[in-house]
């Protein structure tokens, strides 16, 4: 019996161990953030701070913050805070990056030399010099760094989009559609988008690990969120504020940090092996 | 053989230096050397020139080499002053005061001897300037020079705390005139001639300044023959080279004492003081949403001083009544708002029919001030106000009240500010005169009563009309709505055993008057 490609694939991706961790640190991510209300024992935001800095306790288990928040909740609504910040940022970057990819590759060379042009000018600024000028210029916040975020990665998606889609513009099934009058946006949507999409999956996914990351570091600077909206990365700079006195924060920050970005990575290059047609074929 | 430590001081020690040499690529001295005396400073100079100097290493700097007619002593011995750059100095009546130079006073690069000239350019210049210093030579008429080493201060009218607030620091800096007018008029980072117990002797920026005693000098010699002042901007990271032995002496965070004190480290001593440090919210009565005073005063009324003292300030500090330090014999009894009362709030908000209140807070990123904005965000809540909190950096935040740097500061809505105060009430309340409004008065207050008060309060010699005077300068600032006053901030600072500081009334340390223990 042979499986649907993408159940396959699905396949291919549970049986790779680094593929399965992947995929369930991502889940557990993803229910965190979407259960975060029912999960969290309080409230992120409630001050207590008669009960600033307590250890971890059967009332606190990952203890409190400076201002007597418990952390467990904080680090839980971090991962929505995380990943609706990445999904966003990744999902509004990868479709506009696939429109302009698909019209750089597909339209006329004229357009495509002017879009490569942009791409090529954006890609040449350095990610962090160019995030903190527009920081500077419309100040920290959840809606900044998603527009920043959006803004770096839009070249790179289009450049792959464009890459892609020029070496199918000449493919025989898409001849096939131009000889039988099939309109360009029916060309781009139904025939070339659904062949360039897999490969662009992989690097959304492996760069998820990279936003989230960015906005733990621009936090950790009072650069990204805005306080008390809670985000790993300001509790890891409030963990480090008080690491003399109590290290909780600081590992109850880092942990999901590190755990987020391996399991984006191995989900990442799961998906690589399972999706990619050199490795399937090599596998049973 | 050496036997290496595996305790945790040992490994603190080491990783500590290995930290700091890691992250501050100037050379520490690794150990107290006998006659090399090392602190901190938060941040690098930017003016050494009087007039435009700024504060911290902009005077701790000058405090060595330069010299002033008087010096004031720590402040935890009551800020007493003493002759200095004057072998003599006294009123001679209520507006003139008569010094004379200290004899062999040299200027550097052969300017020759220090003169009383000197002493008039060096004040005259800032009388009546933009400098922020004007306000210590106000009262200034003008000064006379009597000989070669002696003159006299005119001053417009009587005003006792001349004597320390104009003469020991900032303004009261003498400079060589000739040097200064051969360089423009001003200066900047090189000062054309110095003459004090020190000379600079090297700047490595954003990193460390050198000083080494002056050879000319002929004043009294002070205790090490060298001061290396080491930048540091975080505290945490001064904490861990203090106790890797890089430092004698650095400035600690509040929220550092009780783990400080937990674990003291070997041969320190804290220092644990009521800084003038004054720290208040501002209230802009200029922005939009704040025109209407009862909604100004809601936001007082929904203020909780306890919850923010304990939160920020670990309890180390109490309530303040306005910007004259609880230690003085000026400082008022009382708030006018003595205690918080949310419903009070919400009852003025909808007096003023105002609903879904939203209001921007500009705060400086240190963690002491997030902590107050955080808290205040959630004080706010609780009366229906949303308060979003913009962390802001040094530069953007003196910026977002200075009229020189665009029209921001007319609608900049809160602010929490502090402030390094002085010896005498009439230098914290010199900011919020209506002059001061879009350069240091964020708030608009804008009260003739309040000038008026501020007038009589430099010419009153009676103490108990002075305190009178002042205490109602503080119920027009609260009445008015504009401010918050929360605290003055305790001075927190470590140093090793072998040196005693000296702390001036701003909070920094004067190297001169350091002496080994």
């Amino acid at each position: 019996m042979r499986w649907p490609a993408n159940t396959r694939a699905l396949r291919a991706l549970i049986r790779d161990p680094m593929g399965l961790m992947g995929l369930v640190l991502v889940t557990l991510f993803i229910l965190m953030a979407v259960a975060a209300p029912i999960l969290a024992p309080y409230d992120p935001l409630a001050l207590d701070v008669r009960a600033k800095l307590q250890s971890p306790s059967l009332a606190h288990w990952l203890g409190t913050d400076q201002l007597g928040r418990d952390t467990l909740s904080r680090i839980i609504y971090g991962a929505r805070t995380a990943l609706t910040i990445a999904l966003t940022a990744i999902g509004l970057a990868g479709s506009i990056g696939i429109l302009l990819g698909l019209i750089a590759g597909y339209g006329p060379r004229w357009l495509d030399a002017a879009l490569v042009l942009i791409f090529d000018a954006l890609n040449s600024l350095p990610m962090m010099m160019f995030a903190l000028a527009i920081i500077t210029v419309l100040g920290p916040g959840t809606g900044t760094l998603i527009l920043v975020v959006v803004l770096v990665s839009i070249p790179g998606y289009a450049r792959l989009i464009r890459a892609q889609t020029l070496t199918l513009r000449s493919a025989d099934f898409i001849v096939a559609e131009q000889a039988i009058g099939a309109s360009t946006p029916r060309i781009l949507l139904m025939h070339l988008l659904p062949n360039v999409f897999g490969p662009l999956c992989i690097v959304l996914s492996m760069d998820i690990p990279v936003v989230i990351m960015l906005e733990a570091g621009l936090s950790y600077l009072n650069l990204g969120v805005k306080p008390p909206t809670p985000s790993w990365g300001n509790i890891l700079y409030d963990g480090y504020t008080a690491i003399r006195t109590s290290s909780t924060l600081v590992i109850a920050a880092g942990a999901p940090l590190v755990l987020a970005t391996l399991g984006f990575t191995f989900l990442g290059e799961g998906l690589r092996d399972a999706l990619d047609p050199r490795f399937t074929t090599a596998r049973p | 053989m050496t036997q290496w430590r595996t305790d945790r001081r040992g490994f603190l020690q080491i990783a500590g230096a290995a930290l700091a040499a890691l992250t501050l690529p100037a050379k520490f001295a690794w150990a107290a050397e006998g006659d090399t005396l090392r602190i901190r400073a938060t941040a690098d100079f930017q003016c050494l020139d009087p007039k435009n100097m700024i504060g911290e290493l902009d005077e701790i700097i000058p405090r060595c080499t330069q010299v002033a007619l008087v010096r004031l002593g720590d402040m935890r011995d009551g800020n007493k002053w003493q002759p200095w750059g004057a072998e003599k100095i006294d009123w001679i009546d209520p507006t003139k005061i008569g010094f004379t130079l200290r004899e062999g006073l040299q200027w550097s690069n052969g300017f020759g001897p220090v003169t009383p000239e000197d002493v008039k350019f060096s004040f005259e210049r800032i009388a009546g300037s933009d400098s922020a210093w004007a306000y210590q030579f106000e009262k200034l008429d003008h000064v006379e020079v009597t000989d070669a080493r002696s003159g006299i201060i005119h001053l417009k009218e009587a005003f006792a705390p001349f004597m320390v607030i104009a003469l020991p620091y900032y303004g009261g800096n003498i400079i060589c005139k000739a040097a200064t007018e051969k360089v423009g008029g001003s200066y900047t980072t090189e000062a054309p001639a110095e003459c004090g117990p020190y000379r600079f002797a090297a700047w490595e920026q954003n990193q460390k300044v050198t000083l080494t005693a002056n050879p000319d000098w002929t004043g009294p010699q002070p205790a090490f023959a060298t001061v290396e002042i080491y930048i540091v901007t975080d505290d945490q990271a001064a904490q861990l080279a203090f106790e890797a032995d890089a430092f004698d002496f650095t400035k600690l965070a509040v929220s550092a004492t009780a783990q400080i004190k937990a674990a003291m480290p070997a041969n320190a001593t804290l220092i644990e003081a009521q800084s003038t440090r004054y720290s208040w919210l501002v209230i802009n009565q200029n922005a939009e949403p704040l025109k209407d005073i009862r909604v100004r005063q809601a936001i007082q009324y929904a203020y909780d001083s306890d919850a923010v003292l304990l939160g920020a300030y670990d309890g180390l500090a109490t309530r303040s009544t306005g910007v004259v330090p609880p230690t003085s014999p000026f400082t008022r009894a009382s708030n006018l708002i003595p205690t918080r009362d949310v419903e009070k709030a919400k009852a003025l908000l909808a007096e003023a029919d105002v609903s879904d209140l939203t209001l921007t807070l500009v705060a400086l990123t240190d963690s002491t001030t997030q902590a107050i904005a955080q808290i205040f965000q959630a004080n706010m809540a609780e009366a229906g106000i949303t308060i979003e909190i913009q962390p802001t950096e040094d530069a953007a935040y003196w910026a977002a009240g200075d009229k020189t740097a665009g029209d921001g500061y007319k609608s900049l809505e809160l602010a929490l500010m502090n402030f390094a105060g002085g010896i005498d009430p009439t230098e914290n309340l010199v900011w919020f005169r209506p002059d001061q409004i879009g350069i240091y008065n964020w708030a608009f207050f804008d009260s003739a009563d309040f000038e008026s008060l501020y007038q009589q309060g430099l010419t009153e010699q009676d103490e108990a009309k002075r305190k009178a005077i002042f205490n109602k300068m503080e119920d027009l600032m609260e009445a008015s709505g504009d401010f918050i006053f929360i605290c003055f901030e305790p001075y927190i600072a470590i140093h090793h055993s072998t040196v005693k500081p000296v702390i001036m009334a701003d909070g920094h340390p004067d190297p001169v008057m350091f002496t080994k223990a």
